[in-house]
Parts: C-alpha cells; structure tokens; sequence
C-alpha cells in the first residue's frame, strides 16, 4: 500500500504538471506555425546557399519592384541538400524556385526531376558556358593564385608547382564545389591533369579545407602562395591583408552558381518573373553591387584585372566522374 | 485498497511517456531506417565499402573512448576537490569551471585554433604555436575541455544529492584515512552519477560535430558524423542521402551496444534507496597547502582552455584583416557591426523563448522517464531517450522532417520537438543519477501526517532533486539557446533562431567575422546563465535547509 501511494503522488506529480504545462507551451508556436503556412499566390519560397549579403538585396529589390513575397532558406550546400532530401520524403520540395552555388549540385536536383525544364527568356543574355536547358548560371566563383606580398606573384598555374614555391595552400574538393571544379578543369586539361596536384604535393603543399582557409593561411605567413576563389582573396586584401591576387594563365578557373525554377511550381509567375529578375541587367547590377561576379557580360562586379584571362571546366564530365576524380586525388592528398 | 488505482497510475504514466517516446524518438528512428530499406539496400555495401570509412568508425571509438577515459575522473576529481572548504575563492570556481559549457561547441574549437594554432595568439604573441592543436590531438583536448564541466556537474549534483558527510565521519573516526573513506564511501555513493556521467559524455562524443570539422577536417581526420556532413555537401544525389543516413544509424547501432546492456544490467545495480536528508554538514576541511594547490591546478586549466583561446578570440575579433598585426592600435569594432542587424533581437527573443519552454518541458520528460525507469515496465526508456542524443543533428532534423514536415515543417514547433528529441537523454541523466535518494518511506510518512500530494511531493520528493532538476534545466537551455545544427536545417518564414540569423549574416569563414559572432554567442549565453546559478546557489544555501528541516525531521518520524 505504501508503495502504491508513493505512486500515486508521483504519477500525479508528473502527469499533472505534464497536462497542464504542454498545451501552454505549444500554444505559441500553433499560432506561429498557422502563420507560416504554405505559399499563396504573391509568395514563392527560395532555397539558397548564397550569402546573405549577396541574396538579401536582390530579395529586397524583387519585393519592392513587384509587389511580391519572397520567403527565404538559406543554409551551406550540405544542409540544403539534407533540407531537400526530407522535403522529397514529406509530401515534395517546398522550394518554387532553387538557387544553387555550383551546376554539380543542380544537376544532382535536375536528375531528381525536382527542377529544371524551364529557363528565362532572358537566359540566352548569358555566356552559354553558363547554362544548359534546365537552369542558369547567375553568379560566378573564380578560382584564382594568391600569394604573400615577400613572395614571389606566380604567373600561371604551373609556377605554383615550380621550385619557387615550397608551401601552398589548396582548398578541398570534397568540402569547396569551387575546388572541384578546379579540380575538374586541371584534370581536363592535357598540360596539367592530376600530375599537377602530385608535382605540389611533392613540394609540400598542404590541403586545407575551404578557400577562405587558403587565404587566412597565406595572409598570415604560414603558407607562400595558395589556390582560392578571388571574392574571399579581394575581401581580405582591401581590408589590409597583406596578400597579393593574380588570375594566372592559362585562366582564373570559372564556376558558376545556378538558379532552376521547381518543377511543380512550373506554372508560378511569380518564381518566373524573380528568375527572370536574378538573370536580368538590373538584377545583376544589385548582385554586382553586393559583392558577386555576375555571368551577364558588361555588368560590373567586385575587381577583375583587365584582359584577366578565365577558363571553364565541363561540367557534364565531371558529374559523371565526380567519384574517380575525388579517389584519384585522395590517392595525392591523403582524405 | 490503495494499490489498484496507484498500479493504474503507474501504467498510465508508462503509456503516456510510452506515446511520447514513440512520436520523438521511436518514429523518427524508424523513418530513417525505412529510407535506407527501401532506397538503399542494393547499395549497402558500397556505402560500407565506400573509401576511410573504416578509419572515421574507428577514430570516432577511440575518440570517444579517450574523452570518457579523461574527462570522467577529471570532473569527478574538481567536484571533490571543491568540495574541500580550504580551496581559495571555491564559490568562485564552481561557476567558472562551467564556463565552457556556455561557450557553443564550434566557438570553442574554433577559438582554441584561434589561440594556439600556427600564426595563432600564442605563435604570434610569445612565439609559441603547437601545430598539432589542428588534427586529433586537438580535437580530444577541447571534447575533454567541452565535456569536463558536464561530468563535474553531475558528480558535483550527486555529491549534493547522495553524500554522506556522517557516513564519511563515521569511517573516519574508526580510523578509516582519506583515500579509504573515498574509495570505500564516498566513490561507491557516487556510481550512479558517474555512470550517468560516462554514459553521456560517450554519446556526446559520438555525435559531436562542430569540434571534429573544425579542428579534425582541414588536418585530414575524419570521424563519422564529418563523414556524414561531407557525403551531404558532395552529393545532391539519393545516394549521397541514404549513404549519409546509414552512417548516422551506424551511430545508433554503436549506441544500442554500448548504452542499451549498461542501462539495463549495471543501471538497478548501481542504485541504493538511500534516506533523503543527508544528516550532517560537509566535513570542514583544516587549512593546507591542498587546497591552494587545487585552486592552481583549475585556474592552469581555466587559463589555457577557456581563457587564452576566448582572449584570442576577441583580439581576432577586433583585428580588421587576417594577417594585421593585433595590437591595439589596429582594434576596430566593425566585424561586430557587421554581424548584428535589425533581425538579431527578434531571433534572440525567439530563441530565449524556445530554449525556455525546451527545458523546462525536457526536465519534467527527464523526470518522469528517470521515475518510470525503476519499474519494470520503464526500464527501456532510459536506453531509448539516448538515440536520439547519438544521431548528429543534422540527420535527426531530416528525421523529424521526414516524419512530421509535412504538417508542421518550417515552424517553431518542429524546432522544439527536435530539441525535445535531442536533449531529453541530456534532461534525464542527472536526475536519474540523484534519484535513488528519493527515500521510499517519507512520502508516505509526509501524507500519513497530514500533508497533500503535491505538498508531500513538493516538499519531501522537490526538496532534495532540486539541484538535479535545476542543473538538467540549465544544461538543456543553454544547449538549446546555442543550438545551431537543427534550427538552421529546419527554419522557415518567422522561425529564424538567433544562431541561424547570426550565422546566416556572415558567411562562416571569414575570420573576423566569425570570430566577432563567436564573440556574441557566447556573450548571449551569460545573461541568462549568471541569474539562473545565483538561483542554485540560493537553493543550496544553509538557509534553505534550515528550513525545510522540520519535513526532514518528520520523515525520521515517519
């Protein structure tokens, strides 16, 4: 008996303040999770992994021209595609309009039938490196050299692997898409192939993990020279760091970001008109202004050196490899 | 007569905590296994096969292994050491040694890199680096740093819950030295709670993440969830997503292992029904050279592990451009600027809020799975709670979003009930480790003198599981304040939390910038951690047990 009414008092401890506390506590986020309900007609959703800094002024602007809502996530292309994956597997992708930050991943999404099918009018504006049928490049990454100022500047990329240079910093492919792609594009190319990566290995090159990485590396003495993408070495420069930039020949390597409309919003205005926004001159005068290279010729964006020479990895070739590339060249760098 | 309606109860409460547990824990763990049978199983053993995997499995044992093996003794050793009334400045110490568990996980790996790494605070300042703080070394120290103030809080909960200063007395005045009275007193009182402290301490390391990628990665040293994160980034294909998944079960495997056979055969053995007034003050302690040597010792350890990397981590902060030198005459605050804007306070009240209703609804899950665990029927509970703990975040938030996204994806409330999924092992723990003084005889000897449930439980049952369930409350929202992995995976419109606002500012990366939200997170922390520890503290006091003697007292009675 006794055991019993030590039960008693506990169970009733426990489930009484339970009953009367979950209700209360839930109502709150009831009434948040009626208000952000599904799109209506004037509201589309936006999957991005672009920076804030890049996305949010052509947000603003897009609203402010149209009239309509653009409701934003944004998160690191691993937690995009996390997001993705558990949208597909509860009722579809939530997202009227993606925004990726390399085609690899697009295609991965094309190949899904999430997206794709559908480009602006206004697509063919843009270099066709840049584009296929399903989606558009809108803003471009450019892996280029950085070195120390005390340092020797490379002129072209196969003077990184020369005797000049006894430590340089490279990005990882399996953490950076702009690596891979750059990874991809010295692979393509008979004068470099995977050689290149081996002659900077033997010299004592390490591999760090993300392009800022490389030039917080180099910025800070530990490291010669390094490979990383110019809007990260640019930033670092103009604020003082004492690092100098180069595009080196035969070409800074190019990789875009494309934007794809989802396939079950294909009848949505409203995700056409902010693609044909993003795409267009004006829209790509505000990401310029806002830090990204745009891919529409003539538009300004952050420093380009004149006549800087850019090259361009085939995509296709590298989704189809991707894997053999990567154990290729963990066979050079470790894992 | 009593024993029908109280066996009712009991079952209710089992059922009811049951229903929970299936709907947080069981359901989503099912999904997930769903996906890799029916997307996945013609590719298992690619994914199995799949290159460094073996190595990231086994790096991820032997990390977890080592952490436990340091971090246990090194927290149970403080708690006793602070026990000791002539270590300098002990009130003091007992709020610093939490210090890193205010600081969000990746802002400690990243501070210590910060400080100590090659071109780092230390390298430039005194010309001293260690180039090993990037790569496994570095990891074990800061999980170990990371992980101390959980196992010196618990043991330091089940000293205030389970000592026996008499029992103590007793064995010395029969002639019983220091080390006797420990090894044959005090440690065996204390095995609950250093078990639920090793048990922990094993899973979080497991599952930790923020550490591992940003101390282990950029040195080539994998482990299961970086694995997990890297197949995620590289691959928007199926395949990328089911081989992600498998792994993070794999985790639920390691833990079903280890956890499961502990929980259900060392778990009943460990516990001793023990009176709940524990009669007696501490043993005072003479004054010597002990005391001053243990207030040494932790502030060496407070100094290089929490105090020079946040030190370098504020300079950094300050500092305009990486490889600027950090003298003062450079400072500038524009990296704060840069990260705080005008959605920062609507996310942190967001945030505040959630991390409010999280823990307190984590200590009473915590509370009823630790009472409903003694009974047959329960046992399993303890054991359940813990799998979710052991899944990265970031694969228990594509678990619930699988699960329930397509009702309530996008809201605060799928956010919560991930934390609730999360933390609830976190909850349960230490309160499970002080519970057995819950003495079986004073609640009915409080309702036989007259006094009402709530009053005998308040008084008889709160009283002595107050430090428990204040120090399980505290640890769950500080967690969930700084929770980064599963709010930024499952936000929608309006739900933004403070980490996913202040994280999404600044792409991470950028040094000063990182470092000044760094800087930021780890201050927002403080604000609600320094009232809530007056709080314990008061609860604590003598004063307070004054008062309550006379239950204490009755109980005796009774």
């Amino acid at each position: 008996m006794l055991r019993g009414m030590k039960a008693v008092a506990r169970a009733r401890f426990s489930r009484g303040r339970f009953a009367l506390l979950m209700p209360l506590a839930l109502l709150p986020l009831a009434c948040d999770a009626s208000a952000s309900g599904g799109s209506d007609a004037d509201s589309i959703t936006l999957y991005t992994c672009v920076s804030d800094e890049s996305v949010q002024p052509i947000i603003e602007q897009f609203e402010a021209d149209s009239g309509a809502e653009v409701n934003l996530f944004r998160a690191p292309t691993g937690d995009l595609n996390a997001r993705i994956a558990g949208d597909v597997r509860s009722g579809g992708l939530k997202a009227d309009v993606v925004w990726a930050c390399d085609p690899l991943t697009m295609q991965g999404y094309v190949d899904q039938d999430l997206v794709g099918g559908w480009t602006p009018d206004n697509a063919t504006d843009i270099p066709e490196q840049f584009r296929t049928d399903d989606y558009v490049g809108v803003a471009v990454l450019y892996v280029v050299a950085i070195h120390r100022n005390d340092e020797p500047a490379p002129s072209s990329w196969s003077d990184l692997a020369g005797a000049d240079y006894e430590s340089v910093a490279l990005p990882d492919p399996t953490v950076a898409a702009s690596a891979l792609g750059a990874l991809g594009w010295f692979d393509q190319n008979p004068e470099y192939g995977l050689d290149f990566y081996a002659t900077l290995q033997q010299n004592g090159a390490q591999q760090l993990s993300t392009p800022d990485d490389v030039v917080t590396g180099v910025a800070q003495g530990v490291y010669q020279a390094g490979i990383t993408i110019a809007n990260s070495a640019y930033l670092a420069k103009d604020a003082g760091s004492p690092i100098g930039v180069v595009w080196p020949e035969p070409g800074a390597v190019a990789v875009y970001g494309p934007i794809a409309l989802a396939n079950d919003s294909a009848d949505s205005t409203v995700a056409q008109d902010f693609i044909s926004y993003v795409v267009s001159e004006s829209g790509q005068q505000v990401l310029g202004e806002a830090g990204s290279y745009p891919t529409l010729p003539g538009v300004e964006g952050p420093e380009v050196p004149v006549d800087a020479p850019v090259v361009y990895p085939d995509w296709p070739t590298i989704t189809d490899k991707k894997d053999a590339l990567l154990a290729d060249y963990q066979k050079i760098f470790g894992g | 007569m009593a024993s029908r309606p109280a066996g009712l109860g009991r079952r209710s409460g089992v059922l009811a905590v049951g229903v929970v547990i299936a709907l947080l824990v069981v359901f989503p763990v099912i999904r997930l296994g769903y996906v890799v049978w029916t997307e996945g199983s013609g590719h298992l053993d690619e994914v199995f096969g799949g290159p460094g995997l073996g190595e990231a499995v086994t790096n991820t044992l032997l990390l977890a292994v080592a952490v436990t093996a340091v971090a246990v003794p090194l927290g149970a050793a403080v708690a006793l050491g602070l026990r000791r009334t002539d270590v300098p400045g002990r009130r003091w110490w007992r709020f610093s040694m939490l210090l890193p568990v205010l600081v969000p996980q990746f802002v400690l790996g990243y501070s210590w890199t910060q400080a100590y790494a090659r071109a780092g605070f230390t390298d430039t300042v005194f010309g001293l680096p260690w180039p090993s703080v990037l790569g496994p070394w570095g990891v074990w120290a800061v999980l170990v740093v990371n992980t101390v103030p959980l196992t010196y809080l618990l043991t330091a909960v089940g000293l205030a819950t389970r000592a026996e200063p008499d029992l103590e007395r007793a064995a010395r005045a029969s002639g019983a030295g220091a080390a006797a009275v420990l090894r044959e007193v005090t440690l065996p009182l204390l095995r609950p709670s250093l078990a639920a402290a090793s048990v922990l301490s094993f899973v979080l390391t497991l599952e930790s993440f923020a550490i591992p990628q940003v101390m282990g990665t950029p040195a080539g040293f994998s482990t299961v969830t970086t694995t997990i994160y890297r197949d995620l980034s590289l691959g928007s294909d199926p395949l990328s997503f089911v081989e992600a998944i498998t792994l993070a079960l794999l985790l639920v495997a390691i833990t079903v292992l280890v956890v499961v056979p502990a929980d259900l055969w060392l778990g009943p053995r460990l516990r001793v029904n023990r009176v709940a007034d524990s009669a007696g003050a501490p043993i005072v302690t003479p004054r010597g050279a002990a005391g001053r040597w243990i207030a040494g010792g932790l502030g060496v350890y407070l100094l290089l592990g929490v105090i020079v990397p946040l030190v370098a981590l504020v300079t950094t902060a300050m500092t305009p451009a990486v490889g600027v030198s950090r003298s003062p005459a450079n400072w500038t605050l524009d990296n704060f600027a840069a990260v705080v804007n005008s959605r920062t306070t609507d996310a942190l009240a967001r945030s505040a809020l959630l991390a409010l209703i999280a823990a307190t609804l984590l200590t009473l899950l915590g509370g009823c799975v630790a009472v409903l665990e003694r009974g047959r029927a329960g046992r399993a509970m303890a054991s359940l709670v813990t799998l979710t703990l052991v899944l990265p975040g970031s694969t228990l938030a594509v678990a619930l979003l699988i699960a329930y996204g397509r009702w309530i994806g996008g809201t605060l409330t799928l956010i919560l009930l991930a934390y609730l999924a999360k933390l609830w092992a976190f909850a349960h723990r230490p309160i499970s480790g002080a519970l057995d003084r819950l003495p079986p005889g004073e609640l009915q000897a409080a309702r036989a003198s007259g006094a009402g449930a709530l009053t005998a439980v308040r008084t008889v049952a709160l009283r002595p599981l107050a430090p428990a369930l204040l120090a399980a409350w505290l640890v769950c929202f500080v967690t969930a304040l700084h929770e980064v992995t599963m709010s930024s995976l499952l936000y929608g419109p309006g739900s933004e939390t403070l980490a996913v606002v202040v994280l999404n500012s600044a792409e991470l990366g950028r040094v000063g910038l990182t470092a000044a939200l760094s800087v930021l997170l780890t201050l927002v922390m403080l604000v609600p951690a320094l009232p809530a520890w007056l709080l314990i503290r008061w609860l604590r006091s003598p004063r307070r047990a004054c008062d309550a003697a006379p239950v204490g007292r009755l109980s005796h009675a009774g």
